[in-house]
């Protein structure tokens, strides 16, 4: 099959004694969409916080098409192709959706060499292309904090597929969504599939069964489960740690 | 060029402001024309307040700190060609303060005439005191930023270290008197000398070296937040993290814009010495430093040429109700009312204001153009 994009091993992180992702080992393929289930507190968010580099971890590896990163600063594991979508959007509100997107998709992040005014051929294209398939050319000269809430997280995945992330991490996508903007969300996610390696926490199962194509599941920061929708609906640990012992009624 | 109706009253803003301060000397004598580059100066003060604060969100408390080195630097050069400084029998010029606080038998010469005056040997050379203007204070920002921005300081607790730093350095030109005259500061300075040429403030052409400096200073400032990184850099603003995981070293954009922003100070720190002829402490006390701020946010915090048009408008203000008998010392109630009411109404300042005026202008008159009638040639 397709080689492995994203790699944890083993990784874990304590807060002063208490271990909120402990020994996680997980592989991602390329071109995949993996969700990530696990009660409150399993520590799905904090797990993102380690391959992002926001939170260090205290034990294992991460690595991304085999390239170790584990421990860099944010904005090197950006560069090193990790997008992240946050679970609070996070855009340039005072920026129009234009410049959001223009930022994004500057190719060069340092500063001299954005000592520039005009836009190259391959930023412009990309540009085109993550217009299209977001869908806000109609949207381009508004100011991005006054878009709506369903615009403004497409804004913002637009903005992931602009910075060329390869593996990206979406945390909670259709939080606060109408129905009608969460189906848009998963055909834009399975737009990116393929081109795009996946890693999402959701909680929206009509949601999931739309664009997974494996499901891992985290308990108390260890690895529970992994596998296919219907393995996991019929795993017994998974029903009893997730579910609880009742399951859903 | 396709500009858009924005741009183009910003380019038209951008030239009548230009060429007003261009043909200033054909209606001014010479004392408003002195006056008037030091508020030019301001007006470049106001443009590195707007362009940390309104652009980079960084609230400096304490750009004083860079004025007020800027200053200094070309003082010292001032000070030696100074008719006061050159004393029979000495082999180097002495300024006359340190005479003043040497011991009786000190020897007659820069090296050593009291602790520390060998500081001064270099600025002998006028252009190595133009030089440091220019770049003791670029480099104190950017030691000052690298500090605060890799350590990922924000919001107000930036102003909080800028203003300490801005009074640390304020107690230390004051501490060491026996360099640099402590209170008193540098007075008495000689005249700036290019190629030859004496520039004496009350000459038109010395206005002008301020003119070109503001006209220079705030086209090339407008050049670098028009470029990507100067996007870039209003993104940081909005959303730190969201550029972070974007890829951006938010801490390298912040330290150049920050070394840009003292940069600025420092040059205005130097022209308004030759403008004024003197160096005070009191360039690096608070009240300054948030005048500076009070200015930008009058004229408009996000617009460089608001927020030099605001700094310049405020002092104009200032001065001329200063000196009315009938408002004598009403004049500091009336700049802070303008200030009240900049914060309440305006919070884009005059900048924001215009251009909702330009706005609404455009509702009114929506095709202009198209409707008019084509004129007819007559035979």
């Amino acid at each position: 099959m397709s080689a492995p994009a994203l790699t944890l091993d083993g990784l874990g992180v304590s807060f002063s004694g208490f271990k909120a992702v402990d020994g996680f080992s997980m592989v991602v393929n390329a071109g995949e969409v993996r969700v990530l289930l696990g009660a409150n507190g399993a520590g799905k968010t904090t797990l993102m916080d380690l391959i992002s580099g926001k939170t260090k971890s205290t034990a294992g590896e991460v690595r991304l098409f085999g390239r170790d990163i584990t421990n860099l600063e944010e904005h090197h594991i950006a560069q090193a192709g990790v997008g992240r979508k946050f679970q609070i959007p996070s855009i340039f509100r005072d920026l129009s959706v234009r410049d959001n997107l223009v930022v994004a998709c500057t190719r060069r992040p340092s500063v001299l060499s954005n000592l520039r005014v005009k836009r190259s051929a391959d930023e412009r294209q990309r540009f085109d292309e993550v217009v299209e398939t977001v869908g806000l050319s109609g949207s381009l000269d508004r100011l991005a904090g006054a878009l709506s809430h369903g615009e403004t997280q497409w804004l913002e995945l637009g903005m992931l597929i602009g910075q060329g992330a390869k593996v990206i991490l979406l945390d909670e996508p259709t939080a606060g969504m109408t129905q009608g903007e969460t189906m848009k969300t998963a055909s834009l996610i399975n737009t990116m599939r393929g081109s795009h390696t996946m890693l999402v926490v959701e909680h929206d199962m009509a949601f999931v069964r739309e664009i997974a194509s494996k499901i891992t599941v985290m308990h108390l920061g260890k690895h529970l489960a992994e596998g296919s929708i219907a393995s996991i609906e019929a795993n017994e640990a998974v029903r009893n740690a997730y579910l609880g012992s009742g399951g859903i009624h | 060029m396709n500009l858009s109706f924005h741009q183009r009253w910003e380019l038209f803003a951008y030239a009548a402001f230009v060429v007003a301060i261009l043909l200033l000397p054909l209606v001014a004598d010479a004392f408003w024309l002195n006056r008037f580059a030091k508020y030019l100066v301001f007006g470049m003060l106001g443009i590195a307040v707007a362009l940390s604060w309104g652009y980079a969100g960084i609230l400096n408390l304490g750009q004083g700190l860079f004025f007020g080195v800027g200053a200094y630097m070309i003082s010292m050069s001032l000070k030696l060609q100074s008719p006061t400084s050159q004393l029979p029998g000495a082999q180097t010029p002495i300024p006359d303060f340190m005479l003043w606080n040497a011991e009786p038998d000190a020897m007659k010469d820069l090296c050593c005439i009291t602790d520390g005056s060998w500081l001064w040997i270099p600025f002998q050379y006028q252009g190595f005191g133009i030089a440091m203007a220019v770049l003791v204070p670029a480099l104190i920002a950017f030691l000052i930023g690298y500090a605060i921005f890799r350590l990922r300081v924000s919001g107000v607790f930036i102003s909080i270290i800028t203003l300490a730093l801005v009074l640390l350095v304020r107690l230390v030109i004051i501490e060491f008197q026996p360099v640099t005259n402590g209170f008193n500061g540098l007075t008495d300075l000689g005249w700036l000398t290019l190629g030859g040429v004496e520039f004496d403030p009350y000459l038109v052409s010395t206005y002008y070296i301020v003119a070109i400096g503001t006209i220079l200073v705030l086209l090339l400032t407008r050049l670098l937040v028009a470029a990507r990184a100067g996007l870039i850099l209003q993104a940081t603003r909005d959303d730190a993290n969201r550029a972070r995981y974007l890829g951006y070293n938010v801490a390298a954009y912040q330290v150049f814009f920050f070394t840009v922003s003292g940069l600025i100070a420092g040059i205005a720190g130097m022209l308004y010495v030759i403008a004024s002829e003197f160096a005070s402490p009191t360039f690096l006390d608070l009240a300054f430093s948030v005048s500076m701020v009070v200015w930008a946010a009058v004229g408009g915090r996000s617009s460089l040429l608001g927020a030099c048009i605001g700094a310049i408008l405020i002092n104009t203000v200032q001065a001329t109700a200063s000196e009315s008998e009938m408002l004598g010392e009403a004049w500091k109630a009336i700049v802070g009312l303008m200030f009240v009411l900049a914060v309440l109404y305006l919070p884009r300042g005059l900048a924001g204001l215009a251009r909702d005026l330009l706005d609404r202008l455009r509702e009114q008159v929506p095709t202009r153009r198209g409707a008019l009638p084509t004129p007819q040639r007559s035979e």
